[in-house]
């Protein structure tokens, strides 16, 4: 309950105390961005971590090595990341649904297990010290990053694209019978995806001292949380992974008082959403986030005579 | 009249099942053109070909002088084909206004980066767009006020078709394509389908029709091809095609020599006899002491009626077939008696046990026992294993394996197999093996759905003799069965379904010589 008085009674004392939870939200909602674009386009892609680390680990090298100024170094961590986005699209695009989260998780293993654990530059199993790090001057960037990546996220399903992206999750041989040219779509989706997990994997090596090549960073577990984002907050509004990216990340500082069973009762949580409210936290009404039963649905785009 | 559409010896082959096998066809510019053929005969295989989504193997496809040959299906519709589904393919989440919308993708300007920043002409495009598709909406019958903003899914059967007509004209076809537009629903629907059909053609739109119901497709289409076997085996106008020897006999089916002179419709004088004459003939044939009861049967799936309201009695010791076309609701009763479907209203009792109530389980245990269209055998297991599994769950041990042996001396074939994987037999192997499973199960009331389906002629011929020998052990059949002068030709008493209603019954000798019964499939 702290937690939330803070918040209401002293919002100021609450952004001190709690920087880093803050700026590791934001970080989060970019990923769970990152989620809901391939997951919008019907692709159940587990692949984000993986582009975190060549995020992470491009923009910390050319740091180390060239001493580059920091907005070139996020910047070559997300082209990079929109390159390998590319190669591992190519080959893998052509699975669907488990088959393809399979193919992808054996990336992010492959990639983290076989690359960055296995090459002196990447400091093998020990990770990477990052000097220059600013973990809570960083807040306002991310912040700010966060904000730019959800208005352009929001603006791309409302265009032609997001149209077939919707007509692609929906049914693909449906999607094609409209002349939509379906593989050339979905690599899109992979691809923007990849740029944003690239990007949220430069911005979180800004906010640490460390990089630290373990699961709980760049494996398996992180693309279970991530996945977790966007079924709990939902896929099918820009705003549901985001939200749901949001309730997981704070969860532990809301049941802090539980202690040694924070595990057990976030678990129990989690699964009372997903029972009560499978569609996730936020519907496809969008912002409609908690509509009374008794509130009208709101028809989408209400005609305007004439 | 130049020609919109041309396909010059179009195969294509799965394994070795020729699904369409050098098929040459012609649309000419705003016609309606059908092409009907009975269960299997490649048609949709044939669109799927055209549309692209399944390749070429050989031949080549025109639209005016675009070649169409080898493209990927998103390139054609962008030619301006267009096509539903015969199992409608709406994007089922998002709403009917959106559906509409993405059938306008291939004539939208890319508007992605112009959305960033949400300019005026952006939203000017994005109105006169819903404008349009609103237009789209109420052109194919629909009230876009009501239903433009609900979830395409979530429509009644009827609108979702409309729905599908609309996205399909959206996309400003040159060709459309209606993959059985009319299938499910009810005969008012359907005239409602066929005056959209027509009108869509005054306004100068070029359709080629698929579907089941002989009516729809003979009323509105001035050239009619039919395929049989993957092959085109006539064309013309609907009048030279309803009347001609190939197409009634891909239709009706093959009966042995001595029937085919007298079969219906063998002749074109017996077109010219009235379907009045025929309800006369119902003869008062229907027994007293009936094992099985149908007494006004009413089966739907959701908002589609299959079944409305079908009586039949079957008595001890008959074969009785209930006859049909594709999706006049044959194999839907039978789902119904061994329990699988629940009916909405009527009743159906077996020997006292209310079939409408008890557990599948409980129905085979009381000995009516149902072989499945399509066989549904096991088909990685051995066909001994087959027979074993049928009598599972039985405790008489010893009893139980004589009666297997008993069931493969009775088909010799199987007990030469008996080591096989059951899916390495031919079809007629396979449908004996499915009949020998039902067997087991002692049945006294037999249901056998389709036992010829995809089968060849002479193995139909072994299969129906294995019927008739089972028959004359004691055992009671019904029969459901598309090719019906061979199921009349076994059958003591026959019933003729039509759009889920029973139309005309019979014996089974009245009914082989009765033109209604063409009629009922191919439209009169």
């Amino acid at each position: 309950m702290d937690f939330f008085i803070q918040l209401f009674t002293d919002p100021v004392a609450f952004w001190n105390s709690h920087t880093l939870l803050i700026a590791q939200i934001g970080i989060n909602s970019i990923l769970a961005s990152s989620m809901f674009i391939v997951l919008y386009s019907g692709q159940l892609s587990l692949a984000a971590p993986g582009f975190m680390a060549v995020g992470a680990y491009t923009a910390v090298l050319m740091d180390l090595y060239w001493h580059t100024p920091l907005a070139l170094n996020i910047a070559a961590g997300v082209v990079f990341a929109g390159v390998v986005g590319v190669l591992v699209g190519l080959p893998v695009l052509r699975l669907r649904g488990v088959f393809l989260a399979i193919a992808t998780i054996g990336f992010i293993e492959a990639l983290r297990l076989g690359v960055i654990l296995n090459l002196p530059i990447t400091g093998e199993g020990l990770g990477l010290k990052n000097p220059s790090a600013d973990p809570l001057g960083g807040i306002n960037l991310v912040l700010g990053c966060l904000v730019v990546v959800l208005f352009l996220v929001w603006r791309l399903t409302k265009g032609r694209l997001g149209a077939a992206w919707a007509a692609i999750r929906q049914d693909e041989l449906a999607a094609l019978s409209q002349g939509i040219h379906v593989a050339r779509y979905k690599m899109i989706a992979f691809v923007l995806s990849a740029v944003l997990a690239g990007f949220a994997g430069a911005l979180e090596a800004h906010l640490n001292f460390f990089v630290d090549p373990g699961d709980q960073q760049y494996g398996v577990t992180r693309a279970v949380q991530i996945l977790t984002f966007a079924v709990l907050g939902g896929s099918g509004h820009f705003l549901g992974p985001v939200v749901g990216a949001l309730v997981v990340t704070s969860l532990p500082w809301v049941f802090e008082q539980a202690q040694a069973y924070i595990n057990v009762v976030t678990g129990v949580f989690l699964i009372a959403v997903i029972v009560f409210r499978p569609q996730g936290i936020v519907g496809r009404g969008g912002l409609a986030i908690i509509r009374p039963w008794w509130w009208p649905r709101r028809n989408v785009r209400a005609p305007a005579p004439g | 009249m130049s020609v919109l559409l041309r396909l010059d010896k179009v195969q294509r082959h799965f394994g070795g099942v020729h699904a369409v096998d050098g098929v040459s066809l012609e649309v000419e510019q705003g016609s309606i053109h059908g092409l009907i053929g009975p269960n299997g005969a490649g048609k949709t295989t044939l669109v799927n070909v055209v549309t692209g989504y399944v390749p070429f193997q050989s031949g080549r496809a025109w639209l005016q002088s675009d070649e169409l040959t080898g493209l990927p299906a998103h390139r054609i519709a962008a030619f301006g084909i267009s096509r539903t589904f015969q199992n409608i393919r709406l994007f089922k989440d998002l709403t009917a206004l959106e559906n509409v919308l993405i059938g306008m993708h291939t004539r939208r300007r890319d508007d992605t980066l112009a959305q960033l920043a949400t300019l005026p002409k952006v939203r000017r495009d994005q109105r006169s767009r819903m404008d349009d598709a609103r237009g789209l909406m109420e052109t194919v019958g629909l009230a876009a006020r009501d239903i433009a903003g609900r979830a395409a899914g979530t429509l009644p059967y009827g609108d979702q078709r409309r729905l599908e007509i609309a996205r399909a004209l959206a996309l400003r076809p040159r060709l459309l394509i209606l993959d059985e537009p009319a299938a499910g629903m009810n005969p008012s629907e359907k005239q409602g389908i066929r005056e959209l059909i027509e009108r869509l053609n005054e306004d100068g739109l070029t359709i080629l029709l698929i579907d089941h119901d002989m009516r729809l497709v003979m009323g509105v289409c001035k050239r009619v091809a039919v395929l049989d076997f993957g092959r085109k085996i006539a064309e013309g106008t609907p009048a030279e095609v309803s009347i001609d020897a190939g197409v009634i006999k891909a239709y009706l089916g093959s009966a042995s020599e001595r029937v085919v002179t007298s079969a219906p419709g063998a002749s074109a004088a017996g077109d010219t006899e009235l379907a009045g004459e025929v309800s006369a003939a119902r003869p008062a044939v229907e027994p007293q002491n009936a094992i099985l009861e149908i007494e006004d049967l009413t089966v739907s799936y959701g908002p589609v009626n299959a079944v409305r309201g079908a009586s039949l009695r079957v008595a001890a010791g008959e074969v009785v077939a209930l006859i049909g076309a594709n999706g006049a609701g044959k194999s839907t009763i039978l789902n119904t008696l061994s329990g699988l479907i629940r009916p909405d209203s009527g009743t159906a009792v077996f020997d006292r046990l209310d079939l409408t109530r008890a557990k599948p389980s409980a129905i085979v245990r009381h000995g009516l026992v149902q072989v499945p269209e399509g066989r549904e055998i096991l088909a990685r297991q051995t066909v001994l294993e087959n027979l074993e599994l049928a009598t599972w769950g039985r405790r008489d041990g010893s009893a139980k394996r004589t009666q297997i042996e008993a069931v493969m001396k009775r088909f010799p074939i199987l007990g030469e197999r008996r080591a096989l994987r059951a899916g390495t037999l031919s079809g007629g192997e396979q449908q004996m093996l499915a009949i020998a499973r039902g067997l087991l199960a002692r049945p006294r009331l037999l249901l056998l759905d389709e036992p010829s389906l995809g089968l060849a002629p002479q193995m139909v011929d072994e299969v129906f003799k294995a019927i008739q020998e089972i028959h004359d052990e004691g055992t009671t059949i019904l029969l459901v069965e598309q090719n019906a002068l061979r199921a009349l030709e076994i059958a003591d008493r026959a019933y003729v379904l039509e759009t889920g209603q029973i139309r005309l019954s019979g014996t089974g000798d009245e009914l082989l010589h009765n033109p209604a019964v063409r009629r009922a499939y191919l439209g009169g």
